[in-house]
């Protein structure tokens, strides 16, 4: 096997590195057989990820059954399935107040409820301007740009801008006044700090959903509109009839994805929130085993565990279910 | 009513101009093939027509209706797009009835429709499938399907068999024709193909550089091609071209001299040309007389399709490719020397510098202009 020898600078390089690599690689797949070669490939991220993906879940699924406050296996009772009873242990779910973990079942009852607004908030939001963008308006690049740009910004980045522009001295509340009307404590209202908590959710995220469905928009063959042009479709009837069917794939990951991070929602808010407030008002699944875990000197890392687990399994189910529907409605 | 009249309608992309002042008249039920080179300009007029490409100066008017304002779907026309552009997610009975739909035709109406066009195009069997799982034949027939339920004013085609195989793309075209035949509708029909053009067309115009180079009947323009571009582009294999000079201007014509001291007799009008004068002559392979006095051509090798023959060749101490045509068998020796003399009223005449054909002899002229 002699490649042919490239002459540029780059070439020549990759050429020497060829050379080097090219006796232990045919030596493995004299040894393995070609069949299993791709394995070999894949060895180095598959460790990685099973050090850093696989065996932190198994040592979480396993402290979910183990109690006390000790780090280490070996410090660790045994304690069967406790932690998920004292999870669970409820006269009523729907009045965390009556819960034995009532903060675990204020934090699912929180984040059901903003789970439900952020999906339906970004995913509009993003349609919206996945639309206007795919339609040919000037500077396009920019403003895909600029919608994408809160993507790259760290989470606790985000919630202090936000808490700074909605502090009672924030810019929100100076432009008010210039309004004339009077201003409000947004951070320390139940109903404004739930609002904007999923504002700026909607405006860290939407960039990479819009993303997503633009993509779509654009495989989606310009004919099929000039078809439906002919055809006498009002755009009303393009969008629901044309476009939106055949965005359906994207849709879909986008749903799934966003329910996914939605669910997982925690540092900026957390920021935002100052933990949470007012109250518990803000309080959520991530933010509880956070808390159980790392916050306060609880270490209650067998609890903090089963919450992760019967979230996480929450997760997998909605998944499996919205990936079972996909399949149903293409076929 | 479906007859089509353009007035001096030119298009710009930027400062691209991809067709100029074309001024051309359809009349109500013909069929009508726009042929041309790729990127001379035959999508755009026909989307110019469809209205889904604004114009950038001149007049469309449909059935006498002027519809430079109006959108695609209230020209009343129906287009079948070189992709098909079926709507994937929907089945065929869909796909058929989503324009009727839009329209807000009654369900009875809507589904008489569709029996009908999937009577005409034997799409029964498939309306309940979706267009991935059809065939490319039958996808281009549900395309059709979709212009015909419609009962537009105008069909328009663009390059509608280049996605078919060969011989799918021989029985489409049958088809097609016969389809018009039973509508009795304006078709306009965009090809590259001459063939395509020639077996075809009512009507043919012929488009090169966003210009309108000639129209006519297939045969008008394969006999009586304006310019050279014509003459090259239809016609297969193409025209021969040979340079000349004119030695001699007589009462009915005039002779020119290709070399070989073999002096042409081409029909001409004598008062279009003086002698002396440089002229090329075009001559079709089929229009070579083989044996007795003749140019000397030098065979290279040949093609047999078993009933027709084509021999390549040179004149005799030429570079230049020369091909000639011979029905039946014919199987002549690599480097043989033939005899081969055009036959003197299919000889074309043009102008070297302008490319124009030059004027015919008074009788053809008028022969002609009957024919117009
Ligand atoms: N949307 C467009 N923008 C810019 N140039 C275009 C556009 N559509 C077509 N053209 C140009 O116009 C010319 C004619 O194109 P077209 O009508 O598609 O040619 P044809 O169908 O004869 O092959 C080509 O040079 C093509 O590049
Ligand atoms: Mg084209």
């Amino acid at each position: 096997m002699s490649t042919p020898k490239s002459t540029d600078l780059g070439g020549r390089a990759l050429d020497f590195v060829m050379g080097i690599v090219e006796a232990p690689i045919n030596g493995f797949e004299r040894l393995m057989g070609r069949k299993r070669m791709p394995y070999l490939f894949l060895a180095p991220n598959l460790v990685l990820f099973g050090i850093f993906t696989f065996l932190p879940i198994a040592i979480a699924v396993g402290y979910a059954f183990t109690g006390g406050t000790g780090l280490f296996v070996s410090d660790r009772p045994f304690v069967g399935f406790d932690n998920f009873r004292q999870l669970l242990q409820c006269e009523d779910y729907l009045r965390p107040g009556s819960c034995r973990e009532s903060l675990f079942w204020t934090a699912i009852w929180n984040t059901l409820w903003f789970v439900g607004f952020n999906v339906v908030a970004t995913l509009l939001v993003a349609l919206v301007t996945a639309l206007i963008l795919n339609r040919a308006i000037a500077a396009r690049g920019f403003f895909r740009a600029m919608f994408f740009y809160p993507v790259l910004l760290s989470p606790v980045v985000i919630g202090l801008i936000w808490k700074w522009f909605l502090d009672r001295n924030g810019l929100l509340n100076a432009f008010l006044q210039m309004l004339g009307v009077p201003p409000e404590i947004f951070l320390l209202d139940v109903g404004w700090s739930r609002f904007f908590v999923v504002v700026v959710s909607v405006w860290f995220h939407m960039g990479f959903y819009t993303l997503i469905l633009l993509a779509g928009l654009q495989a989606i063959p310009k004919d099929l509109y000039e078809a439906a042009a002919i055809d006498a479709a009002s755009p009303r009837r393009t969008l629901f009839r044309i476009t939106l069917p055949l965005l359906g794939p994207n849709l879909l990951v986008v749903l799934i994805l966003l329910m996914i991070r939605s669910v997982q929602i925690f540092d900026e808010a957390w920021v935002l929130t100052n933990g949470g407030g007012p109250g518990t008002a803000n309080s959520f699944i991530v933010q509880y085993i956070y808390q159980m875990a790392f916050g306060s000197d609880l270490r209650l890392f067998g609890l903090a565990s089963a919450a992760s687990v019967l979230m996480g399994l929450v997760l997998l189910a909605l998944t499996l279910i919205q990936l079972r529907l996909g399949r149903k409605m293409e076929s | 009513m479906g007859n089509l009249k353009l007035t001096s309608v030119t298009k710009s992309f930027g400062a691209l101009t991809v067709l100029h002042d074309i001024d051309l008249t359809i009349d109500n039920g013909k069929f009508v093939v726009f042929v041309g080179p790729s990127g001379c300009g035959k999508s755009t007029l026909l989307r110019i027509i469809a209205g889904l490409e604004d114009i950038s100066g001149g007049g469309i008017e449909i059935g006498g209706r002027d519809v430079v304002h109006l959108s695609p779907a209230e020209r009343k026309i129906a287009m079948v797009f070189q992709s098909y552009a079926l709507y994937p997610h929907m089945s065929v009975r869909k796909n058929l009835a989503f324009g009727l739909e839009n329209l807000k035709f009654k369900r009875s109406e809507i589904d008489a429709r569709i029996a009908e066009a999937a009577r005409m195009l034997a799409l029964e069997p498939y309306l309940d499938r979706k267009p991935r799982q059809l065939s490319g034949g039958q996808r281009q027939r549900v395309a059709i399907g979709r212009s015909i339920v419609r009962n537009p004013d105008i069909f328009l085609f663009d390059e509608p068999l280049s996605n078919l195989d060969a011989a799918l793309r021989v029985q489409t075209r049958a088809e097609i024709t016969r389809l018009h035949r039973q509508l009795k509708t304006t078709m306009i029909y965009v090809t590259h193909d001459q063939v395509e053009a020639m077996t075809m067309a009512d009507e043919i115009v012929v488009l090169n550089g966003g210009r309108i180079e000639q129209v006519g009947t297939p045969l008008e323009l394969f006999d009586k091609p304006r310019n050279l571009f014509v003459a090259g582009f239809l016609g297969s294999p193409r025209m021969n071209i040979l340079k000349g000079k004119v030695v001699a201007v007589g009462e009915t014509g005039v002779t020119v001299d290709v070399g070989y001291g073999v002096p042409l007799q081409a029909r001409i009008d004598p008062a279009a040309v003086a002698a002396g004068q440089a002229v090329l002559l075009g001559i079709r392979p089929a229009h070579f007389a083989v044996g007795g006095e003749g140019l000397p051509f030098v065979v290279q090798y040949h093609e047999s399709l078993g009933t027709e023959t084509y021999v390549y060749g040179t004149f005799e101490g030429s570079e230049e490719q020369v091909i000639v045509h011979q029905a039946g068998h014919f199987a002549p020796e690599r480097g043989a020397l033939l005899r081969i003399m055009p036959q003197p009223g299919r000889m074309h005449v043009f102008d070297p510098d302008s490319g124009l054909a030059l004027p015919r002899a008074i009788e053809e002229r008028s022969a002609a202009h009957e024919h117009a």
